[in-house]
């Protein structure tokens, strides 16, 4: 075994410590943030990577089943107005949040199996259909609602996707969580 | 804080690897590095994704190797940017495949990085986003803001932008010169030295 150990720099585990409904079949690694004073509930075999923010100051947060939720994306960001909600963020089943995306509070809801991509934007009040796919860097409006099977470029351009590979997709995520089960160091006591 | 830190900003190791303090390197034992590479702070490796089937190889004596992410000579990761190998089915089974990068790679600050493997003397610029397993042969310029779909592959020498990214032009006759990352590197440590003009 390797001598070397990780340098991860300190977290700031700054702000209150939220009240929090975990799974036991979750995955939560070490360094990810939660922060709040509002619930958030994470359900069964949903993994958190390492250093990802979930926010619950303006409102509950809930994430579904299976989900993903990669390094560096924040997930109930205070937006301009800060107005406290019951709901700031919903996240359906088999979601993917990529790196860096910042999904602002205020009833924002994401469909099941949406993707949302690299550094993407989901404005505060956002309903994102169910298996949408948001490409890096898109920016939707806070408010907007996208229908379900959307495909959405940073560019602006938008179709519809008739692939009908909704099956397929839910499959290799569960199998993509069944390996990152086993990779990620899951420390939900830390949060409980 | 009056007091000067006691130690400094980067870690320099005797291979001449420059590793900010305020990097974040997930799972170390699986992160390869050349020597002389600087990784500014803010920088994210993700080594804990490694290979979960080991590759069929014809040596089968030989230790399996865990690699995740490999990094080349002269290497310079720009304060922000994130490396993270990307996973695919493989045989029906899910596995993270590695990054390799060679020699000579800039990545911008802000870049998120998914490659299956980059080439030598490769620009990246900020903001970049490289989608997964994507493959970057060697005297590439990707521009600021690009976003390189995932699986695309990018010939030698080409010139690299928008989003989705698609090749705008060739590096032109003489211009490599201007990929060589070694007067970069001095600039940067705990003495660091002026840019040569």
């Amino acid at each position: 075994m390797s001598k070397r150990h990780s340098i991860v720099p300190p977290i700031s585990q700054a702000g209150p410590k939220p009240p929090v409904q975990l799974s036991s079949s979750l995955t939560i690694a070490d360094s990810a943030v939660l922060t709040g004073s509002h619930p958030i509930a994470i359900h069964g075999e949903t993994v958190i990577h390492p250093r990802a923010r979930i926010e619950s100051l303006c409102g509950r947060v809930t994430i579904g089943r299976r989900c993903i939720v990669h390094e560096r994306a924040t997930l109930g960001a205070v937006g301009v107005s800060g107005r406290v909600t019951e709901n700031a963020v919903t996240l359906g089943d088999y979601v993917t949040i990529e790196v860096g995306a910042a999904i602002q509070a205020g009833e924002t809801v994401i469909g099941d199996g949406t993707t949302v991509g690299v550094q993407a934007k989901v404005g505060a009040g956002a309903v994102v259909g169910k298996h949408c796919t948001l490409t890096p860097h898109t920016e939707i409006a806070a408010g907007e609602v996208i229908p379900d099977y959307t495909v959405i470029y940073s560019n602006g351009m938008r179709r519809t996707d008739r692939r009908g590979v909704t099956e397929l997709r839910n499959k290799a995520q569960a199998r993509q969580i069944e390996v990152l089960r086993r990779m990620i160091p899951s420390n939900p006591a830390k949060f409980a | 804080m009056s007091r000067r830190p006691p130690k400094g900003e980067y870690i320099e190791t005797d291979t001449g690897n420059k590793v900010a303090r305020k990097a974040t390197l997930v799972g170390t034992q699986n992160i390869m590095l050349g020597g002389k590479t600087v990784i500014q702070p803010e920088v994210m490796i993700r080594g804990d994704l490694a290979r979960s089937v080991p590759p069929t190889s014809s040596s089968g004596g030989a230790p399996a190797n865990n690699t995740a992410v490999a990094i080349g000579r002269y290497c310079f990761l720009s304060r922000g940017c994130v490396l993270r190998p990307a996973g695919r089915l493989y045989k029906g089974v899910f596995t993270y495949m590695p990054l390799r990068m060679n020699d000579h790679v800039f990545v911008g600050p802000g870049s998120v990085i998914q490659a299956a493997s980059i080439g030598s003397h490769v620009h990246i610029g900020a903001r970049v986003v490289v989608g997964e397993l994507a493959i970057i042969k060697d005297y590439v310029r990707i521009l600021d803001d690009s976003i390189v779909p995932p699986n695309m592959v990018i010939p030698s020498f080409s010139i690299v932008a928008g989003q989705p990214a698609r090749v705008i032009g060739e590096v032109p006759e003489g211009g490599h010169e201007a990929f060589e990352l070694r007067d970069l590197y001095k600039t940067v440590g705990n003495n660091p030295q002026p840019a040569p003009s």
